[in-house]
């Protein structure tokens, strides 16, 4: 397995090719000359030579070839995650066929969908059954299966997770077992909304829904003390409210989302795209205090922007800038502490960092493994770092903060926890194992990573 | 140091920067053009990664039969442009969000693309 900045063709791309021959080596054969199909997560920073792949079209196609071969796997979707769940030197499995809404039912509003589905496919299906997701993440080319494995999830103090949404789901066990989950499986439907694909291989999953909807979509910029302090009021005032606390600058840019029945448009233009390096027209070695007073001109002079559109289209995106991300979930009691001990820190040590924070809620939930499960409220903070830049200075000095206030790791993000620190931090850890175990006792699904985690 | 930069713009062109890619447009099964020939396995792999971008042009991607476009990028040559799709170049993924393709499927696309499969 491999950690490795992404290439581009820039200025940088020099600097990153250099950087990641020093550290990690060049792929020594021509790519005619390979005979193994090397495999990427979607920021490049983690890499793999899978011994094959397994492109399943058909539930009944995995089902025979679980029974039939007994070597190491390792479900993959859409290779998002920016921690080591997919790199095996195994067989991959991919879903990727698996994929639309099987069915779905109007009077409960649920829908069962191909796992491999990607969430940027769901939105109109679903429309035109007359459903809308209830939340959805930021990252829309995430498959379902993919993006609940690892708990990933939106914006808002009212909204769970996918996971959190799950109301049934089908798994085929590494020995090719069919087992069809849901709220009557108590602890196993527990375990198996958020697995972090170490149960099984996920084929099908059954979703809570309601009646399409239209969201209003407004962003603003206003000074990060004000917003924090009045987070609790904007966060219950908004169906969806989150802010980007700007890297060296006393602002943040706001984001607040609303149900709407206006007709769709843009009703205040966007603003135009500008590129990276304007963002730097100091220099990379400008001193701190340069940088914050050139971002708060930035800021003052930043306008609103108002969007309206279905939900599905406001709350996803496609992102084609990649970078690699570190988010941890704090108890709500004490995040807002988190975020400005984050922001005196890189601005104190002049870390060399663009990328604004992102701070939101997310509903409690009962998933065992949800960065929210509990009672307690969280809110999630996450760091960013271009996928041609290496992460890692700047991740390593950023976590220890995260650890301080109490963070559980996103578990498709970078992070660097073991075991013992995980079975700290989610109480149900422990019975997770158990499932995990009885369910795959030979650890077929077990990589490097996950044998460090589960301590198996 | 230009006052109607945008800080949105800003911001997003860090984070959020977004391709405007419409997820109906994307749901597109492709027709094979006249001499481009590719299998149906390979076209299916194609149509589940390759066309989310190479279709519509999303992100800066080269457009399939765009023979201009594709004309300068195949002087790379055969292992350069692999090396590219398997790597990542600019917006582009590495493997080109195709999980399932081996090497001779991404070689077999870039011909179907570049118009000479």
């Amino acid at each position: 397995m491999h950690t490795n900045p992404r290439k581009k063709l820039s200025r940088r791309s020099f600097l990153a090719s250099s950087l990641r021959a020093a550290l990690f080596g060049t792929y020594a054969l021509s790519a005619s000359a390979r005979t193994k199909t090397p495999w990427s997560n979607w920021s490049g920073g983690l890499s793999c030579s899978p011994k094959g792949r397994y492109d399943i079209a058909a539930e009944d196609q995995l089902i025979d070839l679980l029974r039939e071969t007994s070597g190491p796997i390792r479900p993959v979707g859409s290779g998002h995650s920016f921690s080591p769940l997919v790199p095996t030197d195994g067989h991959l499995i991919v879903i990727d066929q698996l994929s639309g809404v099987f069915d779905h039912d109007s009077q409960s509003m649920q829908a069962t969908v191909g796992a491999g589905t990607r969430l940027g496919d769901l939105g109109a299906p679903l429309f035109e059954v007359g459903q809308g997701m209830l939340n959805l993440p930021d990252i829309d080319r995430q498959t379902v299966a993919g993006a609940t494995a690892t708990g990933t999830h939106g914006t808002g103090m009212n909204f769970k997770s996918l996971s959190g949404y799950i109301t049934g789901l089908r798994i085929i066990t590494a020995s090719g077992e069919v087992k069809d989950i849901d709220a009557s499986h108590g602890d196993l439907f527990d375990a198996a909304r958020v697995n972090l694909g170490a149960l099984g291989i996920v084929t099908q999953i059954r979703m809570q829904n309601r009646k399409s909807f239209k969201l209003k979509k407004r962003e603003w910029t206003a000074p990060t003390e004000e917003l924090l302090r009045d987070f609790d009021t904007l966060a219950e005032s908004h169906r969806q409210f989150e802010i980007f606390p700007l890297v060296y600058s006393d602002y943040s840019l706001a984001l607040a989302i609303d149900e709407t029945e206006q007709p769709i448009g843009q009703t205040i233009a966007p603003a135009q795209e500008v590129e990276l390096a304007d963002l730097r027209p100091l220099g990379v070695d400008a001193k701190p205090a340069e940088k914050l007073a050139m971002n708060n001109r930035l800021a003052e002079n930043a306008q609103v922007s108002e969007e309206i559109d279905l939900s599905y289209k406001i709350l996803t995106n496609v992102r084609s800038n990649p970078f690699n991300e570190m988010e941890y979930s704090v108890p709500a009691s004490n995040s807002a502490e988190c975020v400005r001990e984050i922001l005196k820190t890189i601005y104190d040590e002049a870390i060399d960092v663009d990328f604004p924070l992102e701070y939101r809620y997310v509903s409690p939930e009962d998933p065992w493994l949800s960065m929210a499960y509990g009672e307690e409220p969280h809110a999630t903070i996450s760091i960013h770092r271009s996928a041609f830049e290496d992460y890692r200075p700047y991740f390593n000095r950023i976590e220890p903060i995260f650890r301080k206030y109490g963070g559980r790791p996103h578990w498709g993000k970078v992070h660097s926890l073991g075991h013992d620190e995980l079975n700290e931090l989610y109480p149900k850890f422990r019975d997770f194992k158990e499932i995990r175990k009885a369910l795959d006792p030979h650890g077929r699904l077990l990589n490097e990573h996950l044998k460090k985690i589960f301590a198996a | 140091m230009k006052k109607k930069i945008l800080l949105l713009a800003v911001v997003f062109s860090l984070l959020l920067l977004n391709c405007a890619a419409d997820p109906e447009q994307q749901a597109v099964t492709y027709v094979e053009k006249d001499g481009n020939e590719i299998n149906e396995k390979v076209l299916g792999k194609w149509n589940r990664s390759c066309a989310l971008c190479h279709i519509n042009g999303e992100a800066g991607a080269p457009i399939i039969g765009d023979t201009t476009s594709w004309s300068e990028i195949t002087l790379k040559g055969e292992d350069a442009l692999i090396r590219s799709v398997l790597e990542g170049l600019n917006s582009m993924p590495p493997l080109g969000y195709c999980m399932s393709c081996e090497l001779e499927d991404f070689k077999s696309m870039v011909k179907f693309m570049v118009g000479s499969g």
